[in-house]
């Protein structure tokens, strides 16, 4: 059965019998260490009791010590007591001399069955202990008593403990099958929650009411980690949505443009165009991939190996003076304002290619006219347009993959989603912002951790 | 030109090969690595493509066992690997240029026919010429018919390699690397805005610029 093998009901079988040992040492050391005491306690009593009487055949002689004897042997519940003899005949009282094997009586402690019984109790057969000591004159002293009252005390103990420990081990056992149960039907949900998550069912959390342990933790944990899976997903279905819509498109235009080429005369200009057309939209399409590769080896973070200390300031420099001409010629200005150094840990190829892309964009969405400042200041690096700046509330999105903006200028949708992998790849903070007017594009050192 | 071609992807190869052949180069072709190495120390070769990741034998090692025996012959390395370590390895192995998959055969072509006439190592000339052109690399100076002529850095820098190419053609690729190590292809027209500030920097008169485009591939210096 399953419910024994899990690994609660080992630990709380592990415990109970711990707890049965060391119930039974417990009960053995008490059994002997209260049996020792009552002997010692019961010898003492025999002895003291010897001892009175010796003092009392001291001071008022042998009859008046057989008229007492008598007496107490009388009383009903009373120890033994008797004189006797040397040859071991009784002069007076209860009791009964033990002999040793040539027929002398023996003096000292003795134990014996008793014979007499003056409390004929349920058949039992008590032992009696006796001390045999010489009086002066040489006759012989008895005092005795029956042990059964100690010995039953003893047996009162072990039974005790006999019954505390049944009744432990059956609570352990119980207790051991219910915290199984209840750790096998929350092993059972979480098998549900993932079973139905491995059939597809990607917003299947695990049910963690009735949780309060271990588990529970367990259980949050696989329930983020579900979350991220499917909010990863999610994104890349939509990502691979958005491949297909942006793929479809220039696909579909080559076809039509090679179509139209087959029924032109081959070597025409026109088919010579179609082909044309063609390979752009290809190289397009080829483009679009390489973009979508490059995103992912980023996010992957396989080229950090690459990282050495740069100045982003002179990197952005660099690229601005690359840009610079192209800028002039579309009717742009490119103002560069980098004379604050901004010293980084990072790949040089991937920072100039994110300043390019920032670029590439304010180029891109901007109208003639426009001015586009790349700046320094402090930590941060801030590439900004006076043109018509993005709606507030689409700001946080331009970084995603393929969002455009209303006006859908071309483009892959992609340039400021590479901007956003590389700043994360270099552990910066970036951001859109109004620029009033313009949009304004803020790329800054992630604060200091705590950590080396 | 004789080009080996030690590809293990068949597509690829026979893209490459065929292309090549179309265009009047003597090719052989390989699959295999070792097989390659074998071939590449003993064919005579103008120059070598070579995929980086082959089986057998790792192109990086068979470049490294080449360069080892003392063959000289100019490697391109064809690579699925854009990262940086990559084209480093690669180039310190002893590759002579790299290009990463999928490439236009029109870049595979003029990469190849670049590395067949680099010339030799040995005394590097200080002075470029094309025509009445003239390159002082000594003097950071630039002349035409006798006459100075100033360029800003960049220009210099993209005149230079163009000069140094000359006859052959530059890709716009090729240019980004080589003036503005940049290893990515920009939106924005990077290259044709320089080289038309350039073509008007050195260019005089009427006639046709120095400077040839080559349409959608790149540009070439005139002879």
């Amino acid at each position: 059965m399953r419910l024994f093998r899990t690994t609660r009901f080992r630990l709380t079988a592990i415990y109970a019998l711990a707890f049965l040992l060391s119930t039974a040492t417990l009960g053995v050391s008490l059994y002997f260490a209260v049996g020792r005491e009552i002997s010692r306690e019961f010898d003492e009593r025999i002895a003291e009791e010897s001892g009175a009487l010796r003092r009392q055949f001291a001071i008022s002689g042998t009859e008046k010590l057989k008229r007492i004897i008598d007496a107490r042997a009388a009383e009903i519940g009373s120890m033994e007591f008797g004189v006797f003899d040397l040859k071991g005949k009784r002069l007076a009282g209860v009791g009964v001399l033990r002999a040793d094997a040539e027929g002398r009586p023996i003096v000292g402690w003795t134990q014996s069955p008793e014979v007499d019984t003056d409390e004929p109790l349920e058949g039992e057969k008590e032992d009696v202990r006796a001390l045999v000591v010489k009086l002066p004159d040489g006759s012989l002293l008895l005092v005795g008593d029956e042990r059964r009252l100690p010995d039953k005390a003893m047996a009162a103990i072990l039974f005790a403990f006999g019954w505390a420990s049944a009744a432990a081990l059956a609570l352990a056992l119980i207790g051991g099958v219910w915290s199984s149960a209840q750790f096998l039907k929350s092993i059972a949900k979480m098998r549900a929650a993932a079973r139905d998550i491995m059939r597809g069912d990607w917003s299947r959390r695990i049910d963690l009411s009735g949780f309060d342990d271990d588990l529970a933790t367990l259980g949050r944990s696989f329930n983020r980690l579900f979350e991220r899976i499917e909010k990863l997903l999610l994104a890349n279905k939509h990502v691979s949505m958005d491949i297909a819509h942006d793929l479809r498109k220039p696909l579909a235009r080559t076809l039509r443009r090679l179509e139209s080429a087959l029924q032109d005369d081959v070597g025409s200009a026109k088919t010579e165009a179609a082909v044309s057309g063609a390979m752009t939209d290809i190289e397009g399409v080829l483009d679009l991939f390489d973009a979508l590769l490059r995103i992912g080896r980023i996010e992957a973070g396989a080229r950090r190996s690459a990282f050495r200390p740069l100045n982003l300031a002179e990197i952005a420099r660099e690229t601005v003076d690359a840009f610079q001409p192209s800028v002039e010629a579309s009717g742009r200005k490119l103002l560069a304002r980098l004379q604050v150094p901004l010293a980084l840990t990072g790949d040089r190829d991937l920072l100039v290619q994110m300043i390019a892309n920032l670029l590439d964009n304010a180029l891109r969405h901007t109208p003639v006219g426009t001015t586009i400042e790349v700046t320094t200041i402090g930590e941060t690096l801030v590439v900004a347009d006076d043109g018509p700046g993005v709606p507030e509330k689409e700001l946080a999105a331009i970084f995603h993959r393929f969002h455009r903006g209303p006006t859908s200028t071309p483009g892959s949708g992609l340039g400021l989603s590479l901007v956003a992998a590389i700043a994360e790849m270099h552990d910066l903070e970036y951001g859109a912002f109004n620029n009033r007017p313009g949009l304004r594009i803020v790329i800054r050192k992630t604060r200091e951790r705590d950590s080396p | 030109m004789k080009v080996l071609v030690v590809e293990d992807d068949d597509d690829t190869a026979k893209f490459v090969v065929e292309g090549l052949k179309d265009q009047g180069y003597s090719v052989e072709w390989t699959a295999d690595g070792e097989e390659g190495l074998s071939r590449c120390l003993t064919g005579g070769f103008d120059v070598i493509a070579l995929d980086r990741m082959l089986p057998g034998k790792d192109g990086l090692e068979i470049v490294a066992t080449m360069r080892a025996c003392d063959v000289a012959t100019p490697v391109l390395f064809l690579t699925n690997l854009s990262g940086l370590e990559d084209r480093v390895e690669g180039l310190q192995a002893g590759g002579d240029d790299y290009l990463v998959k999928p490439f236009a055969l029109a870049e595979l072509v003029a990469r190849l026919v670049a590395l067949a006439r680099r010339p030799t190592l040995g005394v590097s000339p200080t002075i470029l010429r094309a025509g009445d052109l003239e390159m002082d690399l000594v003097n950071h100076s630039v002349k035409r018919t006798g006459e100075p002529i100033d360029l800003p850095p960049r220009e210099f820098e993209l005149l230079e390699v163009l000069l140094r190419m000359e006859g052959r053609i530059a890709t716009r690729k090729m240019l980004l690397e080589r003036v503005w190590k940049f290893h990515f292809d920009p939106q924005t027209n990077i290259v044709e805005t320089h080289v038309s500030r350039l073509r008007a920097n050195i260019d005089r008169g009427p006639g046709p610029s120095l400077i040839r485009t080559v349409r959608g591939v790149g540009y070439c210096m005139r002879g």
